[in-house]
């Protein structure tokens, strides 16, 4: 096992990325399509460094509000899912509000919980939370009903407390479930968000887009544009190498390696 | 024998005419969804005046202000209306825009505070929180007005409200909203029974400007369409003013969705703001709003006049 980032696997995504690059300049060429409509990678890159000072400090907003949607989402879907597996009636108060939640557009609502709860951070970590509540409730919830049977039967023989039952065998069985959950929920979070910044902010890398996009600045939009995507994705690996050192017992496999 | 020869006239003169009625397809991109502000461009729908032009007109509503004039720039559209503050900025960034008519001519902007409110006069604002709708331009104004009443845009918080300037306000979320309309929101917060105060923005240190106008793009100008339209506008305004109250019954005809009282009360208070001279152009006008977003920092060149801005042979 090289790990994923090996050298090897660590040229790949850059190779990956220059093709793409290259690939957009190209489109810009041959197209003409003129640089307010889509600026090249050369332009961006100009806008990046003219605004690297107002991009830097606008992507630290977003970051904390990112990674704050996250923390506090991923634990009030961790302690849900464990209470609708271990509580009758949670499960059937909270089940409802875990579809509700998924099921009407944050788009919709994010006005409204501006509104209630200013224009400060808290209504962006709220977005991210509210987006993040899913993915992360559902899978837990999933691992957590689907202890193999075998291992149940045994924790009975040996007359083992619920406590005991949960500590050594439904965590630790459900944990690489509430990983999947989290990997999903690390994606999304900025999502919820830039939703926040677009609707009322006056900082984030989703404010300074609005903001580039009113100017005609389309090359500082798409600057910033990039950094969220990376943010996005130094974000994702960085909880994906986290899951994975955490739960260590969890066996990976590609098909395609099989049957060596 | 009279008659045939008469209805082989009839029958040639139609034959005539009929090319000619096949109406040019020309695309309008609104600003925004349909409103009161767009008045004099649906009366000339509805009284048949593009038609009359040769024009068969049809206007669309875009997903974001900023939109249609990129489009009709990138020419997928015809037409746009916007605004003249983004045409200096549009100009300034080398979009091939040019400005043929006037649609509202004196700003509608505003900053509005709450009536019974703790910011009497604009020099309250200190510390205070400003919401505004980015249209890109905002902070230059509100720094312009701020300026006059010895502060500056630090000693004020702004924060994007989005469309929500009135929600926010009410909910006394920010102090004031700069980007209010003065004939809309003003409207909308006496029916939510929280009347609003105006301060105009060309009273304040902002120079006058036209809120509203048509856009093309400059390869098109000479084209007799665009020429055809402005005509039409104009026909359009003059009708919209004599006739206010069948005007109104006009703008609703096709639109039942905004017969309310928010809608009436914007129209008249949008009467006196339209350009009854659509075509003319104020050139001293838009040169010093030009020079006023160069000192504001908002443009960097200040391109001659008429390379975004024509009045139409």
């Amino acid at each position: 096992m090289n790990g994923y980032l090996g050298s090897r696997a660590l040229v790949r995504p850059i190779i990956v990325f220059a093709g793409l690059l290259a690939g957009w300049q190209a489109i810009v060429w041959a197209s003409g399509v003129p640089p307010y409509i889509l600026p090249g990678p050369a332009a961006v890159v100009a806008a990046f460094r003219k605004g690297a000072d107002l991009i830097a400090q606008n992507a630290g907003t977003t970051i904390v509000e990112i990674v704050a949607g996250f923390a506090i989402g991923a634990a009030v879907g961790a302690v849900s899912a464990l209470a609708m597996s271990y509580l009758r009636p949670a499960r059937r108060w909270l089940l409802p509000v875990l579809v509700v939640s998924q099921a009407v557009p944050v788009f919709a609502l994010a006005p409204v919980l501006t509104l209630w709860l200013g224009y400060g951070l808290e209504s962006k970590i709220a977005m991210a939370v509210l987006i993040i509540y899913f993915p992360v409730t559902a899978a837990f919830y999933d691992g957590l009903r689907r202890t193999e049977p075998g291992w149940m039967d045994l924790a009975h023989v040996m007359n083992a407390s619920r406590w005991a039952e949960l500590r050594h065998i439904r965590l630790p069985a459900a944990l690489p479930a509430l990983g999947s959950g989290l990997r999903v929920a690390a994606a999304v979070a900025p999502i919820g968000a830039v939703v926040g910044e677009w609707v009322g902010s006056s900082a984030g890398l989703g404010y300074l887009m609005l903001h580039a996009n009113a100017r005609v600045q389309t090359d500082l939009m798409f600057a910033a544009l990039f950094v969220l995507a990376i943010i996005g994705c130094v974000f994702y690996f960085t909880v994906d190498s986290a899951v994975r050192r955490l739960v260590p017992w969890q066996a990976e496999s590609h098909p395609e390696e099989e049957f060596r | 024998m009279k008659k045939i020869m008469l209805s082989l006239a009839a029958c040639l003169w139609l034959g005539n005419a009929l090319p000619a009625a096949a109406a040019d397809k020309k695309t309008v991109l609104l600003d925004w969804f349909v409103n009161p502000d767009h008045g004099p461009l649906f009366v000339a729908l509805e009284r048949g005046y593009f038609r009359e032009a040769g024009l068969d007109v049809e206007f669309k509503g875009p997903a974001d202000p900023n939109d249609p004039p990129k489009l009709v720039a990138a020419g997928k559209a015809d037409l746009a209306i916007s605004y003249q503050p983004q045409l200096h900025m549009q100009a300034d960034r080398d979009l091939p825009l040019v400005r043929v008519a006037t649609l509202v001519a004196t700003p509608l902007n505003s900053l509005v505070v709450l009536k019974d409110g703790p910011v009497k006069q604009i020099g309250d604002l200190k510390g205070r929180t400003v919401g505004f709708s980015v249209g890109g331009f905002e902070d230059a104004m509100l720094g312009a007005m701020l300026e006059k009443h010895g502060l500056s845009l630090k000693d004020v918080k702004l924060v994007n409200v989005n469309f929500s300037l009135s929600p926010a306000l009410v909910s006394g979320k920010v102090d004031a909203v700069i980007g209010a309309y003065r004939n809309f929101e003003l409207n909308q917060l006496d029916i939510l029974k929280k009347p609003g105060r105006a301060f105009y923005v060309e009273e304040e240190g902002v120079p006058a400007y036209d809120e509203l106008i048509v856009v093309a793009n400059r390869k098109d100008i000479a084209k007799p369409q665009i020429a055809a339209f402005v005509g039409a506008l104009e026909r359009g305004v003059q009708f919209l003013v004599n006739h206010p109250d069948e005007s109104w019954s006009l703008f609703i005809k096709e639109r039942k969705e905004l017969n309310d009282e928010l809608n009436k009360r914007a129209w008249r208070d949008t009467l006196p703001r339209f350009a009854l001279r659509p075509a003319a152009l104020d050139r001293k006008r838009y040169e010093a709003f030009a020079a006023f977003l160069k000192k504001q920092g908002l443009i960097e060149k200040t391109p001659a006049l008429e390379t975004f801005a024509v009045e139409l042979e």
